[in-house]
């Protein structure tokens, strides 16, 4: 079978593969925790890694350097994901060994949510949603954040804002107080 | 709530905090998902006309590939092309053909559907992950249009409509291959849904034994005694092989499955059908295509991508006119913002001749998209684009030819994003 030709121009081989092996070792357990947590199943999580790691391997000089390609690497993983759900689920043999792995140590049931914050989240529009993770569970500051989804910083400060505005608002409509300022947040997630 | 309670409950509500994942035991697992992605052709030029903005189709195999192939998806789907340059072949056939089609059939499983009256009406090849796979169609008697199905309906209550009749259906057999697990592609398959039931049998082809699914239809309105679609699969040195075909019984599968002929490369190549011409040379079609159409000084034939081993003129006649297009809106929109009205004026004239591109007209009899750079041409003086008695801005209109994708986004916005984050991921 023939191999496809498009071999680095700008990078030689071997450089190529030692950017790529930094970014992957450094990087790699960050990906597959964003993918993770924004994935129904594990098995998916491996595919949104692999899919993502492949873009960077295929656009290595497009990936920038230092601390900039962790954000990179995030704004392709959630392009992947979004693919991911429109498209079928992709189950190539290039993961197989990674989604046995996810599937036999992580547990199948879904993850505890005793203060309802999921269910919350989960209720939220995909933006919002998206901007309280990366926030909140990638521990971006809003500035990277804006770099992950392509805004201003200026615009994810604000929505970020409104964003947590929404959460509590839910999180208030689920506790189902109905009165004071509760109401009034309730009301606010109903808009 | 305050901020910092709020951030504290959704933080102590990660699913997977950082310490979780430090103490998954997967390091070999992600060495080996690293080393196969390094293995794998890298392009590490970036930048327009590098592998990042060449289309990596993702493998719809099997039941999509099905659904596109018979839907008006099908419409679009590329072909093999002949070049004829004389020269003689291994079966004294004076044919001889290029050697990306050569390549072509080297990496197929060289079959041809030898019964009585059929030819080959189409075959592709696109690139996945695991490799080349490919797909042809054969038929007989008259082409076998493409369908525009309509599904209606939801899970087990979907129902298609706009399917051909059952008499010219069942003169069209279509074959994929693809490198993969024989048991894999099964699997799946069996959890395709069966609105009939499953019957799966055992038929001989080749010299080896197909596993057919005899109950293929998806959709519940589909398939009754008389008109059937049926899948075999079987595997070859590495390779998942899929017959599909609607008959009218399991002896007139079985029939086709044996027409099923290994042939050599001349004899493959020779069955090709003459009317596709060309994807073995994409610069040659680029170059035929731009008769007759003014291009800016900062055009360059290599800014039209090629969209893969194979494709229609259709495709190829739109990254063409695309391409030329966008970069004129590029120049009309750049002389607009800077008052460089001499700029303003070639563009709009340039894009005025586009009523007279013979490319355009060639396309305007199997599709729709000359229709739309025409109208983008004709308001281009207005800058306006009137919508359902709305006045939009045109240039988002002109966006949407696909400039962005080519890497020549016209909108301040995109090409922002575009200077920071480099084009953007190719389509699924």
């Amino acid at each position: 079978m023939p191999e496809e030709s498009t071999l680095t121009e700008a990078l030689p081989r071997k450089l190529a593969e030692q950017r790529f092996a930094r970014l992957y070792s450094e990087h790699g357990r960050e990906i597959l925790g964003y993918a993770l947590r924004r994935c129904s199943e594990p098995e998916d999580a491996a595919d949104v890694v692999a899919e993502t790691f492949l873009t960077a391997w295929r656009r290595l000089a497009d990936v920038p350097l230092g601390g900039e390609a962790r954000l990179w690497l995030f704004g392709t993983a959630r392009l992947v994901i979004a693919n991911q759900r429109r498209g079928e689920r992709r189950r190539g043999r290039l993961t197989e060994q990674l989604r046995a792995e996810l599937r036999r140590q992580l547990p199948a049931e879904a993850p505890a949510d005793p203060s309802g914050i999921l269910e919350a989240l989960s209720a939220l529009e995909e933006s919002d949603r998206e901007l309280l993770m990366l926030v909140g569970w990638e521990e971006l500051t809003p500035a990277q954040a804006a770099q992950v989804l392509g805004i201003t910083a200026l615009a994810a400060r604000s929505r970020l804002h409104r964003a947590r505005r929404r959460l509590r608002a839910r999180l208030a409509e689920a506790e189902g107080s109905g009165c004071g300022e509760n109401e009034l947040e309730a009301k606010e997630a109903r808009r | 709530m305050k901020t910092e309670d709020l951030e504290r409950q959704l933080k102590a509500a990660n699913p997977y905090p950082p310490q979780a994942l430090t103490a998954l035991e997967i390091a070999a697992a992600e060495a080996e998902l690293g080393e196969a992605i390094v293995a794998g052709p890298a392009s590490a030029g970036g930048g327009v006309g590098a592998g990042g903005t060449k289309r990596s189709r993702r493998s719809r195999w099997p039941r999509r590939i099905g659904l596109a192939m018979a839907g008006g998806l099908a419409a679009i789907v590329a072909a093999v092309v002949l070049v004829f340059s004389g020269g003689g072949g291994e079966d004294g056939s004076s044919r001889a053909y290029a050697a990306e089609l050569v390549r072509f059939a080297e990496a197929s499983p060289l079959l041809l559907l030898e019964g009585p009256g059929w030819r080959v009406q189409n075959a592709n090849e696109q690139r996945s992950r695991e490799g080349v796979e490919g797909t042809m169609e054969f038929v007989t008697g008259k082409p076998v249009p493409y369908e525009t199905i309509q599904i209606t309906g939801t899970g087990a209550d979907e129902r298609a409509s706009g399917l051909l009749p059952a008499a010219v259906r069942q003169r069209r057999v279509d074959l994929w291959w693809r490198p993969g697990s024989l048991s894999e592609v099964i699997g799946i398959q069996r959890r395709n849904p069966h609105p009939h039931g499953q019957d799966w049998r055992k038929l001989p082809v080749l010299g080896t034994t197909a596993a057919v699914d005899t109950r293929a239809e998806f959709y519940a309105n589909l398939g009754r005694p008389g008109d059937r679609r049926m899948t075999a699969f079987w595997s070859e040195d590495g390779y998942v092989l899929q017959l599909t075909a609607w008959v009218p019984d399991l002896a007139a599968f079985e029939e086709r499955l044996g027409w099923l002929t290994k042939v050599g490369t001349q004899t493959w190549l020779d069955a090709m059908p003459a009317k596709v011409v060309k994807a073995a040379d994409h610069d040659a079609a680029v170059r035929e295509m731009l008769k007759g159409i003014p291009v800016p000084s900062s055009f360059e034939p290599s800014k039209v991508p090629d969209e893969g081993l194979t494709a229609t003129r259709y495709q190829v006649g739109t990254s063409v006119t695309a391409t030329v297009s966008c970069l004129w809106f590029l120049q009309w929109a750049q002389a607009r913002r800077s008052g460089d009205r001499p700029a303003e004026l070639e563009a709009e004239r340039a894009m005025a001749t586009s009523r007279r591109w013979p490319i355009l007209r060639e396309m305007a009899k199997d599709g729709a998209y000359p229709l739309t750079i025409w109208q983008l041409a004709k308001e281009m003086p207005s800058g306006v684009w009137i919508h359902t008695g709305h006045r939009h801005p045109l240039l988002p209109r002109a966006e949407g030819l696909g400039c962005a994708r080519l890497g020549l986004p016209l909108l301040p916005r995109k090409q922002k994003l575009q200077r920071e984050r480099g084009p953007p991921l190719p389509p699924r």
